[in-house]
């Protein structure tokens, strides 16, 4: 328990290094990341331990107005936080040392205040506590968002962010003052026990969803996403995507069990839905993209939607009959919150390593990768299968979990609309996973497989043994949770399992959909690697004796021989997706024509293509239009005349009177 | 006290009437020594000790001798010494603050009916309006302040008659606070008088993004 404290201490630590003198920028990025890789391991190690034997709650106590306390709930989101932290912090050894000479000392203290501000919102147990460490955590990833502010790119984004997130945080607070008005205190142990109607009820509802699907990046919130994660460093994308969106379903999840009392049925069913299509919607975009790190960030909005489906699948089946059942929806969301930490903190750490030794964020540019960073491409390669949902990786458990949820709900349903609901989140969660697979199999092959579409590839180098090092154990533990994820379920399941009684143990719901006799859904990984590695042995074997042979040839091209350019690129491997969801994405296409010679040879034309995010053009501009326009009536009264202010004040002060004396 | 009431009833019309400035700030002394007036007659029947003539004579130094020492030193300087360009009538100043003096009465019955020192609780609302349209209705700089001391005047005078008596440490804070923005104010004067070679607070409007 005291290991917490040693990790707050060795945290600010990390962050009082952003002091040194200029002359000790090295030192300084080293004690930072020392500092970092020795808290979160320790946090890693505190509540992993915790979890798995602990009982009671891991710390509670105060400190000046800041009281904490962490139960199982946090303890699971204190996990993850240590676990992609510990990982981005080896890789952050080698990655940050690009910015040398570019305020190095303040990225390193930075670093450590933002895992610091993490920590701080899962142990605050008050109120009070808890958004004054959101707001840190919030300020500070705007200052790390706005490392490079030379950027008008990154300045823009950062600055978008904030505004975003102070958004999200006052629909929070108002959430927290609707119900702490009715509790009469802003503990959270008291919190839920105030006595609230239902209108109170569905409001603080709606605001604290609200607030937390800004943080999570859920639809129609998460247009600061995108922008804000190609505009960080690498190492601090990867935890914003990792850690921070996570936290704001602990936030949700606090809300949900302890604050809302009894959940109503349209809640989960909202929850449900706007989840899933955030996952269809993300993943459609990710196909899009051309930048690698934007990719990523649409890529956190699917999985982020994912988890929240499934979470509000768990609600739905909290309010019908089989509300023992209701513990596989909130398992699902905390296992794939766990995985998809690990798999997006390792893409966005593979990313960073291309776009160092490449310089460009472009997956047009890129290409054959592969054979210049071997290492990369596998790591990368494990963490797309991740995301891809591939079996025998992490991201396949949480998924599947997520899966048998809504088997679940379809099973439980008794009128005809939750059926409905139950079908809807079979199609959009398939449709979802299949557009993800679409979606990385277009990155890997374009970045590192084929022919060098640009000369910046030519410059590539394999990055350092630290990058490595963090790369390869985020890949080892994709690996590691997708082969043996029984002992980490059943350990994150007592997480969820302490919130409410009633319901039916793991063990006990296990034989329905996980494996043993008499389920009818199995998922036995060591099985399943067992017969693929037979299966591959065999075919090596069949293939390795004398008839087999390797005949090399250029690939047949109509009699030309082919061109890097006339390779599959980036834009043409979603051509069928953009044609079929044309009344989605609205593309903008345009084709000049620099040279118009005969309509067979001798052309030349410059297209471009364009995809704007639906979101900010039709709901964000014409917002941003409306208020820009009802602002030019207040400046009507806006003379800039002091005396004309005065009396408004007059006015007013005679308004009151009047009206008290009335 | 009534007839004290009756004399700084006049003295507030009388300054809603004058346009010299010099002849203003001299009518706002004489306002504040019958407040000070006033603060000695109330410390006399409810204070004890330091209380019976330390209001007073703080009223006395601050507002009856160095605030308009102050002031007239400013207006020494500058060039055209009367409130001439007004484009509001300062018939309206007067009228207005008839009305206010009404509706105080009106507000003090209903709000407190049958109070003690009902006229002063009237009064004082009346200050406190006048020197509001005062600040509102011209356009000096130094006729401004002049409304802003009426005011503090008159809120000064409310929370004499309400509370008989404040301690020592507010009185002091509450004086040191006129000083200060009288302070501020001739500092801000004169460097509206350098910038724009007058003291009419209409140019203001220029620094208008």
């Amino acid at each position: 328990m005291e290991l917490i404290y040693i990790t707050l201490a060795v945290y600010g630590m990390g962050a009082a290094t952003a002091l040194f003198p200029k002359k000790m920028e090295m030192a300084a990025h080293y004690c930072a990341v020392l500092a970092a890789v020795f808290g979160s391991g320790a946090l890693l190690y505190q509540s992993a331990a915790y979890l798995m034997q602990g009982s009671g709650s891991l710390l509670s106590g105060s400190w000046a107005f800041f009281t904490f306390n962490a139960d199982r709930w946090s303890a699971v989101f204190l996990l993850i936080t240590g676990l992609a932290g510990t990982v981005t912090s080896i890789y952050a050894w080698g990655y940050a040392k690009s910015y040398l000479g570019k305020r190095l000392r303040l990225l390193g203290g930075l670093w450590n205040a933002f895992l610091l501000s993490m920590v701080l919102v899962l142990l605050a147990a008050d109120v009070f506590s808890f958004l004054l460490a959101w707001e840190l955590m919030a300020v500070v990833s705007f200052l790390l968002v706005n490392h490079e502010a030379e950027k008008k790119a990154a300045h823009n984004a950062a600055y978008q962010y904030l505004v975003m997130t102070h958004i999200g945080t006052a629909a929070i607070m108002i959430a927290f003052l609707m119900i702490g008005s009715q509790a009469g205190s802003l503990d959270f142990a008291v919190l839920g026990q105030g006595v609230l109607s239902d209108n109170v009820r569905n409001a603080a509802f709606i605001t604290a969803f609200a607030g937390f699907a800004l943080k999570a990046g859920l639809l129609p919130l998460h247009v600061w996403l995108p922008n804000a994660h190609p505009a960080a460093p690498s190492h601090v994308s990867a935890l914003m995507s990792g850690v921070m969106l996570k936290i704001a379903l602990y936030g949700f999840g606090r809300f949900v069990f302890q604050f809302l009392g009894p959940t109503e049925f349209w809640w989960g069913a909202f929850v449900l839905v706007v989840g899933l299509l955030s996952a269809v919607l993300g993943a459609l975009y990710a196909q899009m993209e051309k930048d690698i790190k934007r990719i990523l960030a649409y890529s956190s909005v699917e999985n982020m939607g994912i988890i929240f489906g499934a979470f509000g699948c768990g609600m739905v089946l909290m309010t019908t009959p089989r509300h023992d059942y209701a513990l596989i929806g909130f398992l699902a969301a905390v296992v794939h919150s766990l995985n998809h930490s690990v798999m997006k903190s390792l893409l966005f750490m593979s990313a960073g390593a291309v776009m160092h030794a490449t310089d460009s964020k472009d997956i047009e540019k890129m290409g054959g990768l592969g054979k210049l960073m071997p290492w990369t491409a596998v790591f990368t390669l494990v963490g797309s299968m991740g995301l891809s949902a591939l079996p025998l990786t992490g991201g396949f458990v949480g998924e599947w979990l997520a899966l048998q949820s809504f088997v679940t709900l379809a099973g439980s349903s008794e009128g005809q609309g939750l059926r409905l609901l139950g079908a809807l989140a079979f199609v959009l969660f398939g449709l979802a996973s299949a557009l993800a697979v679409g979606c990385f199999v277009r990155l890997y092959g374009v970045v590192f497989l084929g022919r060098n579409r640009s000369r910046l590839v030519e410059r590539a180098h394999e990055s350092d043994w630290s990058m490595r090092l963090g790369m390869g154990l985020a890949a080892i533990l994709v690996l590691l949770l997708g082969i043996v994820p029984g002992p980490v379920v059943a350990v994150l399941q007592t997480a969820v399992q302490n919130q409410q009684t009633l319901w039916r143990s793991f063990a006990d719901m296990q034989k329905v959909w996980w494996f043993g006799s008499g389920s009818y859904a199995v998922y036995a990984p060591l099985l399943l690697l067992t017969v693929l590695s037979v299966v591959l042995l065999a075919v090596a074997l069949m293939t390795c004796g004398d008839k087999s042979f390797v005949h090399r040839e250029v690939t047949w091209n109509c009699g030309t021989y082919p061109t890097a350019r006339q390779q599959y690129s980036a834009t043409g491997f979603s051509k069928p997706l953009r044609r079929a969801f044309d009344f989605l994405l609205k593309p903008k296409r345009t084709a000049t024509y620099l040279k118009k010679g005969n309509p067979y040879f001798g052309r030349q034309l410059e297209y471009k293509l364009s995809i704007p995010d639906q979101f900010t053009e039709k709901l964000y501009v014409p917002i941003q239009h409306y208020m820009v326009w009802s602002a030019s009536f207040l400046r009507r009264i806006q003379q800039g005349s002091v005396r004309l202010y005065i009396s408004y004040v007059m006015v007013a002060m005679l308004l009151v009177l009047i009206w008290g004396a009335m | 006290m009534n007839f004290l009431v009756i004399v700084l009833l006049f003295v507030v019309f009388l300054q809603t009437r004058i346009m010299d400035l010099r002849q203003a700030i001299i009518c706002l002394s004489v306002q504040s020594a019958v407040i000070a007036l006033a603060c000695f007659i109330s410390g006399i029947a409810h204070g004890e000790g330091i209380h019976i003539y330390a209001p007073g004579l703080l009223t006395i130094i601050v507002k009856v001798l160095l605030v308009p020492y102050a002031m007239l030193r400013l207006v020494s300087k500058l060039a055209d010494e009367r409130e001439l360009i007004s484009e509001i009538n300062v018939n309206y100043s007067t009228a207005a603050s008839a009305v206010f003096l009404v509706l105080s009465y009106l507000i003090v019955d209903k709000m407190l009916p049958g109070v003690e020192g009902r006229d002063i609780l009237a009064l004082s609302i009346v200050m406190i309006l006048t020197g509001l349209t005062l600040i509102v209705m011209r356009s000096r700089a130094i006729m401004q302040m002049v409304g802003l001391i009426t005011m503090e005047n008159g809120i000064y005078l409310l929370g004499m008659a309400m509370t008989e008596g404040l301690p020592l440490v507010i009185e002091m804070g509450i004086f040191l606070d006129v000083l200060i923005a009288v302070m501020v104010l001739v500092i801000l004067t004169n460097r509206l008088r350098l910038s724009f070679m007058t003291t009419d607070t209409n140019v203001l409007r220029k620094l208008k993004g």
